[in-house]
């Protein structure tokens, strides 16, 4: 059999189907009131605590609830029971959640009446940064613990990163970990990027953390009207 | 280590555009990444070369493009190669600078074997 040669054109990113989806399910939680919020860090540096100390802090003054990515275990969905819904998202190994398993979980969690959904990705500061999961806002997580000199070393993360949370705040005494050199570290990559301090066990900066999601949620709300608006002249 | 993945996914999206435009078989598979693709180049190949025997993209190649981080300044506009990772204008040091390349893991094109037969069906179809 003869054969000839053809080349066909594509010219666009591997993940550009996902990230369609993707920017359609962020449409689509907009119009409802609820604001995505995708939880990001390495492993251990307090996702889970911060989104238990939230949920204590709002009691049921705010609706969350929380998609949870785990390798293999169910465990951090287990702590965050007692305090909202939450779904475990296993994903069999993979070191990352893509959105086919977010949307696994957001069927099982069957209610989609929430103020904030938040998803706790999996603990790694490399590949998750590459991957849309439908989020207004992604929020990274760098425990004092782990150095001020990692904004630098994960660019990826922390640039496509709104907001940067330095957790465990309690130990700063213990740890040569120089705020103004994370906060500098992370503004060279992302200069527009909200610093927030906060220790989960005491509850310190949680207020601010609060808040910041109440302002972001606020704002989405009233673009999501101003581009209906916009599209109904 | 997301890379088989998503060469998984570039497979799929090759084997679709093999079906699609009624080829025989692929022969080569032309990728682009950057500095901030958020993938590895080594991890990509060794991906490449395990998953591709499992598809109908089997015996193709992978030539891989890396191309540098660009960006614009949002203030003056210029236009301009990032040097490492720092964000900043090299024209007018502003950090409102927005990423042009090198930020994406991109499939370029596919080269695909189309056989004569097929062809000149494809012709008196049309
Ligand atoms: N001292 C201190 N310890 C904390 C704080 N927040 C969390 N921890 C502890 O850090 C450890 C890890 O916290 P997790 O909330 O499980 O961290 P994670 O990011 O969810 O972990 P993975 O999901 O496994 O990546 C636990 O032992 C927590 O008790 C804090 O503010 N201060
Ligand atoms: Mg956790
Ligand atoms: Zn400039």
């Amino acid at each position: 059999m003869t054969t000839t040669n053809k080349t066909v054109p594509v010219h666009r990113d591997v993940k550009a189907e996902l990230r369609q989806q993707a920017e359609e399910m962020r449409q689509t939680f907009a119009k409802r009131g609820t604001l995505v919020v995708n939880v990001l860090s390495s492993p251990g540096a307090g996702k889970t605590s911060l989104l238990e100390a939230t949920a204590r802090h709002w009691g049921d003054r705010r609706r969350m609830a929380v998609l949870v990515g785990d390798l293999a275990t169910d465990r951090d969905a287990q702590r965050l029971a007692p305090h909202c819904p939450v779904e475990q998202l296993t994903t069999g190994g993979a070191c990352h959640l893509e959105i086919p398993l977010v949307k696994q979980g957001l069927a099982k969690l069957g209610s989609n009446d929430f103020d904030f959904l938040f998803i706790e990705n999996v603990g790694n500061l490399v590949c998750p940064a590459s991957h849309d999961l439908a989020e207004h806002v992604r929020v990274v997580l760098l425990s004092v613990t782990e150095g001020d000199d990692k904004p630098g070393k994960y660019p990826k993360m922390f640039r496509t990163s709104q907001a940067l949370v330095v957790s465990k705040t309690d130990l700063l005494p213990h740890v040569p970990f120089s705020l103004d050199a994370a906060i500098r570290d992370a503004r060279q990559i992302q200069p527009d990027l909200t610093v927030m301090p906060v220790c989960s066990l005491s509850g310190e900066g949680l207020e601010q953390w609060c808040r910041y999601l109440d302002d972001q949620r606020k704002d989405m709300i009233a673009k999501s009207v101003t581009d209906e608006v916009r599209v109904a002249v | 280590m997301h890379e088989f993945s998503l060469v998984r996914s570039l497979l799929r999206q090759v084997g679709d555009l093999l079906v699609e435009h009624g080829g025989v078989g692929v022969k080569a598979i032309r990728v682009e990444m950057g500095p901030l693709s958020g993938v590895e180049r080594q991890l990509v190949e060794l991906a490449f070369d395990q998953e591709v025997v499992m598809t109908p993209c089997r015996g193709a190649r992978l030539v891989i493009e890396e191309v540098s981080l660009t960006a614009i300044c949002q203030d003056c506009r210029a236009e301009f190669q990032m040097q490492g990772f720092d964000f900043v204008c090299h024209s007018c040091e502003s950090r409102q600078i927005q990423i042009t390349g090198g930020d994406e893991f991109r499939l370029l094109d596919v080269d695909i074997a189309v056989s004569e037969a097929s062809r000149s069906e494809l012709h008196q179809r049309v």
